[in-house]
């Protein structure tokens, strides 16, 4: 795919402006980010609970400490947020003005997506931390596994953006994609790495969770962090999340073009 | 030189669901919708040359900006060719749209809660202006459209006025050749709209860019366009210039006369109606061939101080082309 420079440019002055637009919004942000943040308290606890002073499938309190407390950064890092920003630019006929201008508008969604969660991390991170003196993680980070994490990371981000605005774009057809969205928040609960660590879940469903897309935009580059895969595990891991990045990006290509030639049919 | 835009047979139809009020209907359109063919454009030609000011007209839901969506690349038509600079619209090709501006009265492209400056850098970038062209041009347009310290106010803390003269200068940052501008004045007061049609004017003659313009005020019109194009219900009515249009479809003149002293008119035979009499001054309706014949009698048969002859208002005019009367 090629790029051109003035549409990089044209992104990243984009994603400044956005950035200043965000500072402007940074207490309904942070309360609206924190919520996000701090709720996986909410599983910790019940899996703490469960485990007490043994442990569950292996997992002690302070492994469920680590997962969450990871969790919490994966999950806002890769929180797909295009429908709440995308969708309704669509829906009330907002596009157009982004239709004329030589840069497709999902780097407007992109934009808008790394001024939220940049400004939001900011305010964040001193929440973070205090929970990380709190609750004393288990936490053995090698060179290796923070290297591959950052990696896994990204391609959450990218991959979950990536399906975020996939459902985004129904808007071109529909104005109850919010429904559509919801299946997948449901399957990213369960599957996903939310609920439970997807390497406590049943036999059946485990594999299920290993094949689907919802663990490479949450789960995974925790397991990867807190070195709870083995090479093989790992080597199909990076595998299927590259696969499911590559087959989303070619699905937001074919929804766009269809979505495109909707909106300039029925009018824009 | 080929004209800058070329539309050839354009067509643009919709199909828009269709229902009666009520909760029965709304059952009822559960089960089997009701569709219904609007036809936006039904098949207009017309060419614009290079630097031209080409005005719009038509009453609400003619198709007007439906043509200037289409124009712009925004909408793909049913049918018909249209090209503007040598591209295809809607393709909406980078170098295409670096070219062009659509301009809609209440659509908004700034960044509501950051100075309109923040705005203006991002089309920089994205339109890839370089530094010295981006300077020079927010110049002008700060000079033309009398911008000041508009630039650096959140946009929120805008009038509807400055908000606009905002908007049009984000639109032309990248010196568009062509401009398609859809109800550049509404909901403006009278001397906005006056600034704004100044600025066009200036623009137009500054860079010899052309204009295509939609607009319901006829005073916009009449101060930009020399040629208009008349659409009603997705059809071409009038295309030529303003005068010829009033030549037209005027179908009578109106005569005022004011008189050096109190006179009995004379016998007009039916050919005028006296649509006024104020002291020493009468103003009379006369149809358009009857005009001269009706004016040389009151030439001759009365005291006359002042006479003039005009035609009558654009409005009465336009809005006799589309109630369908005239020739």
């Amino acid at each position: 795919m090629i790029v051109r420079r003035a549409t990089l440019a044209g992104a990243l002055a984009l994603t400044r402006a956005e950035v200043a637009d965000m500072f402007q919004y940074r207490v309904v942000l942070f309360l609206y980010s924190l919520w996000e943040v701090v709720h996986p308290i909410v599983y910790l606890a019940v899996w703490g609970a469960i485990a007490g002073d043994g442990d569950v499938g292996g997992l002690r309190l302070s492994d469920f400490a680590a997962y969450y407390l990871t969790f919490m950064l994966v999950s806002h890092v890769t929180a797909a947020i295009e429908i709440y920003t995308f969708g309704p630019m669509i829906q009330q006929g907002e596009l157009s003005p982004h239709l004329l201008r030589p840069m497709n508008p999902v780097w407007v969604a992109a934009a808008r997506n790394i001024s939220y969660k940049s400004v939001s991390m900011l305010l964040l991170i001193p929440v973070w931390i205090g929970l990380v003196i709190i609750l004393r993680p288990s936490l053995t980070i090698t060179t290796g596994s923070a290297a591959l994490f950052v990696v896994a990371l990204v391609v959450a981000a990218l991959l979950s953006f990536l399906v975020g605005t996939t459902f985004a774009l129904l808007a071109f057809w529909t104005t109850r994609s919010f429904s559509f969205w919801e299946i997948w928040i449901g399957l990213t609960f369960l599957l996903g790495g939310q609920v439970a660590p997807v390497e406590l879940l049943p036999g059946f469903v485990q594999n299920l969770a290993t094949a689907l897309p919802m663990r490479y935009t949450l789960g995974f580059p925790i397991e990867v962090l807190l070195n709870r895969l083995d090479s093989g595990e790992l080597a199909l891991g990076f595998a299927l999340q590259f696969a499911w990045l590559f087959a989303a990006a070619l699905v937001v290509r074919a929804v766009w073009r269809a979505g495109i030639r909707q909106y300039s049919a029925v009018g824009a | 030189m080929p004209p800058d835009v070329s539309v050839r047979d354009l067509v643009k139809h919709y199909v828009v669901p269709e229902r009666t009020g009520g909760l029965r209907a709304s059952f009822r359109s559960v089960i089997r919708r009701k569709h219904r063919l609007v036809r936006a454009v039904d098949g207009i030609s017309f060419e614009v040359d290079r630097g031209e000011v080409v005005g719009f007209l038509g009453p609400n839901g003619a198709g007007k900006t439906t043509a200037l969506k289409v124009l712009s690349g925004l909408l793909h038509p049913t049918d018909g060719q249209v090209d503007v600079l040598g591209f295809t619209p809607w393709d909406r090709r980078a170098e295409y749209l670096s070219r062009i501006t659509l301009i809609m009265g209440q659509r908004q492209q700034l960044f509501w809660d950051l100075p309109a400056a923040d705005s203006f850098l991002v089309n920089k970038a994205v339109f890839g202006i370089d530094d010295a062209v981006y300077a020079r041009t927010v110049d002008l347009l700060t000079e033309l459209l009398d911008l000041g310290d508009l630039l650096t106010k959140p946009v929120r803390q805008l009038s509807l006025g400055e908000r606009m003269k905002v908007e049009l200068a984000a639109g032309l940052l990248h010196r568009p050749r062509v401009l398609f501008l859809d109800e550049p004045t509404i909901g403006l007061d009278v001397t906005m709209q006056q600034r704004i049609r100044e600025f066009v004017t200036a623009y137009n003659a500054e860079t010899g860019a052309t204009v295509l313009l939609t607009s319901h005020y006829m005073a916009d019109v009449k101060a930009l366009a020399r040629r208009v194009i008349v659409i009603d219900q997705g059809k071409l009515l009038y295309d030529g210039a303003l005068d010829g249009l009033v030549r037209r479809y005027a179908p009578h003149k109106t005569i005022t006369v004011h008189l050096e002293r109190e006179a009995d008119l004379p016998d007009l035979n039916g050919q005028a109606e006296v649509l006024s009499v104020d002291g020493l001054q009468i103003t009379i309706r006369a149809g358009k061939d009857d005009a001269p014949e009706v004016t040389g009698r009151l030439l001759t048969q009365l005291p006359i101080a002042d006479l003039s002859v005009e035609d009558p208002p654009l409005e009465e005019v336009i809005d006799q082309v589309f109630r369908g009367e005239g020739p």
